[in-house]
């Protein structure tokens, strides 16, 4: 009996979410959890570390002048992505303006939309 | 007897889509436009191997008012996008199996027929055609988005009709400086007719500045229409380009600005179809670029690129329309968690995300670098393309951001929205399964890219992608990128989704130019009111002096004395004496 065994050292909120989930995402529910969520930054840490030596070892064949750096493409990809997601402050003042500003209206796609007007937003 | 060789194979998808026009409404004939769209591309396709022979085909002939038109012509490099517009219909096809309407099913069929003819055709009065064939047919995908996708639909065929009235007169100023040739190969840009030309396609394919119509029109299209319209329009532009302008300089920069500029507007987005738009916009400047390198090299990575990114980006619409469908929105701010209801449609989202950002043993990953490799190589002669090969690394980062993150994260992952809903229906499962086995197979080291590669049009045989130094920079490049992510999520500097309107340049024409042609209606309004008030003044005031003078009460009406009436008689004969004697 593990099945059983196991369904007893559940909580009640991981059984609804097992009931409520579609059969082939329950063994995957582990993703939701807030301990694999706060270190999974571990996983393309390491991935971008063992990348870099590995490029010493295999460097480019047809380098560009930034190639000389060691790490250099992780260097471009984590800079770029930074300096990508800082601007989203500026640029959303700059441009974010209510949903309604052009005044069209409508859902989109009529048939199957839920939309509201106004919403809440999340983190 | 009519030679079917002769004839466009795209023709044969337009007549499908006539067809589904005319069969009644219904669940059974709803069926029978199924069996259309599916099959009509097959035939399509089936039809392009029997007339495609390995070498350059030209049929179609015929003179019309003078003028010689090439209907048919199928080469190395038109037979690519023939084949892959014709997978990606059936595609399509599968994914809207559920939707039981005729105006996308016959429009659906007319465009991509038309998408088809148009990079068939051999001259540019059937391109021509062509190219207006597909804004008008494809327009009503968009206005089956409802009330809401009424203007967006307006504006995308005043700038598509206006796209393809450009190119006529292009066409016409070019062939003019070439001796009446119409004949469509390379342009280049030493005539006007070239430039005007450049800026038709330029607006298709989503040029900077001539881009808004496409993340203004596709989010609002209906979820199938969304899906059908990423894939031909852009796509023939692209191929108009690789046609016309290969080598020309301008389009790397052009190019350049391209993958960079739509990765800022992607992040602040909240619609993930409009984010999705913003990625299509990015991945076509990857293409334009490639083209203006214009080495064998870039033109193998552009031919591939197109390929692979029609069955990704695809994908990716289909995921997301997977999850509009049931959840009733793509907005970001309203998603999340959805991987505990829709597991199979999270895993070919993310197959899709990984694609696009060109993860090793995803599909453009084998294609991408060709183009970036072909900017490094040319910048070991011209140093100056360094900093497009710069910009192109930017723009994976970004690309990485808007598609390989933020789409799956927030639709999938993130924070739980509490939504439980059913998995996609089968068709829509099928659709997203067979695009998800295409984007690993093209990419497969053993046998799955060197099909791909025997599609391009140059002998692809001396670049391997899977060396150890690309994998390992490629690598290095996304688990960067993804470490960045955590990183700034972790520390809160992650923007949070917010519901909003970003705004684009369109907003010079929804706003500035709506908000001056109100200007100017309302002080026409007000001058024909000061004008009408002048003449009518005018007029009263005419009548009114003329009251007073001739009326019987009037000036003239009065008695004079006989002096006074004396002189006046003895001036008019003056007068008279006068004008006879000089007439005589």
């Amino acid at each position: 009996m593990p099945k059983e065994n196991q369904r007893d050292t559940l909580t009640e909120k991981e059984l609804e979410e097992r009931q409520n989930a579609h059969p082939f995402a329950v063994p995957f529910l582990w993703l939701g959890n807030q301990k694999v969520i706060d270190n999974f930054i571990w996983l393309p840490v390491i991935g971008m570390i063992v990348t870099s030596f590995l490029g010493i070892v295999y460097y480019q064949k047809h380098p560009a002048p930034w190639d000389v750096v060691p790490g250099s493409w992780a260097i471009i990809g984590f800079v770029s992505y930074s300096f990508i997601v800082l601007c989203a402050k500026p640029l959303t003042a700059l441009l974010a303006r209510p949903e309604d500003y052009y005044g069209e209206g409508g859902l989109p796609d009529p048939d199957v939309s839920t939309e509201h007007t106004i919403g809440d937003h999340h983190d | 007897m009519i030679d079917l060789f002769q004839i466009n194979p795209g023709l044969w998808m337009v007549l499908a889509g006539m067809i589904c026009a005319l069969v009644p409404k219904g669940d059974a004939f709803a069926l029978l436009r199924k069996a259309f769209i599916i099959g009509a591309p097959i035939f399509a396709a089936v039809m392009i191997t029997q007339i495609y022979t390995s070498q350059e085909v030209i049929a179609g002939k015929m003179t019309i008012g003078g003028l010689e038109l090439t209907t048919l012509r199928i080469d190395n490099l038109s037979m690519v996008w023939g084949y892959l517009f014709c997978l990606i219909a059936v595609l399509n096809g599968i994914f809207g199996f559920h939707e039981k309407c005729r105006i996308t099913d016959s429009s659906a069929l007319v465009y991509a027929g038309a998408a088809i003819a148009g990079v068939f055709a051999g001259d540019l009065l059937t391109l021509f055609l062509f190219w207006e064939l597909t804004a008008i047919s494809s327009v009503f995908l968009i206005w089956r988005g409802g009330e809401s996708a009424y203007a967006a639909g307006i504006r995308y065929l005043a700038l598509h009709v206006l796209s393809g009235v450009i190119l006529l007169a292009g066409a016409i100023i070019h062939a003019s400086a070439n001796g009446g040739d119409y004949t469509f190969n390379h342009i280049g840009l030493e005539t006007l007719g070239g430039w005007l030309i450049l800026i038709a396609i330029g607006i298709k394919c989503g040029f900077p500045f001539l881009h808004m119509w496409m993340q203004d029109a596709y989010p609002k299209a209906s979820i199938t229409g969304t899906v059908i319209l990423s894939a031909f329009t852009t796509k023939m532009a692209i191929y108009a380009l690789a046609r016309g302008y290969v080598g020309v300089d301008i389009l790397i920069y052009i190019g350049a600005v391209m993958t960079c500029f739509p990765v800022f507007f992607a992040l602040i987005e909240n619609d993930l179809r409009r984010v999705l738009s913003f990625s299509l916009n990015n991945q076509l400047g990857f293409m334009v670029c490639g083209i203006g390198i214009g080495t064998e090299l870039a033109l193998n990575g552009v031919v591939g690129q197109v390929f692979v990114h029609v069955i990704f980006k695809s994908l990716l619409f289909m995921s997301i329309g997977a999850v509009m469908y049931r959840v009733g929105t793509a907005k970001a701010s309203e998603l999340g968690g959805l991987f505990r209801s829709m597991p199979f449609t999270t895993v070919f989202c993310l197959i899709g995300a990984g694609s696009i950002a060109a993860f090793p043993l995803l599909a453009a990953f084998v294609t991408k670098a060709m183009i970036i490799s072909s900017v490094i190589y040319e910048a070991h002669h011209n140093s100056g393309l360094y900093v497009i090969a710069a910009m192109l690394l930017f723009a994976s980062a970004g690309v990485m951001e808007h598609s390989g993150i933020k789409v799956p994260y927030f639709t999938f992952f993130s924070h739980d929205s509490g939504r439980r809903v059913k998995e996609a229906p089968w068709n829509m499962l099928v659709a997203m399964g067979l695009a998800s086995a295409l984007c690993i197979f093209l990419a497969f080291p053993w046998g799955g890219y060197q099909m791909l590669y025997s599609l391009m049009p140059y002998d692809s045989s001396g670049y391997t992608p899977y060396t150890v130094d690309h994998v390992v920079f490629q690598l290095q490049l996304l688990f960067a990128a993804i470490s960045a992510f955590c990183l700034l999520k972790k520390v809160g500097l992650y923007p949070s989704e917010k519901r909003a309107e970003i705004l684009d340049f369109d907003w010079t024409y929804r706003k500035l130019g709506l908000g001056i042609m109100r200007w100017i209606g309302a002080m026409w309004t007000r001058l024909g009111a000061v004008i009408t008030r002048i003449r009518d003044n005018a007029i009263k005031g005419t009548g009114r002096r003329l009251y007073q003078m001739f009326s019987p009460a009037g000036a003239m009406s009065e008695a004079a004395p006989s002096g006074l009436a004396a002189a006046l008689t003895a001036g008019m004969l003056i007068l008279v004496l006068i004008f006879v004697y000089f007439v005589r």
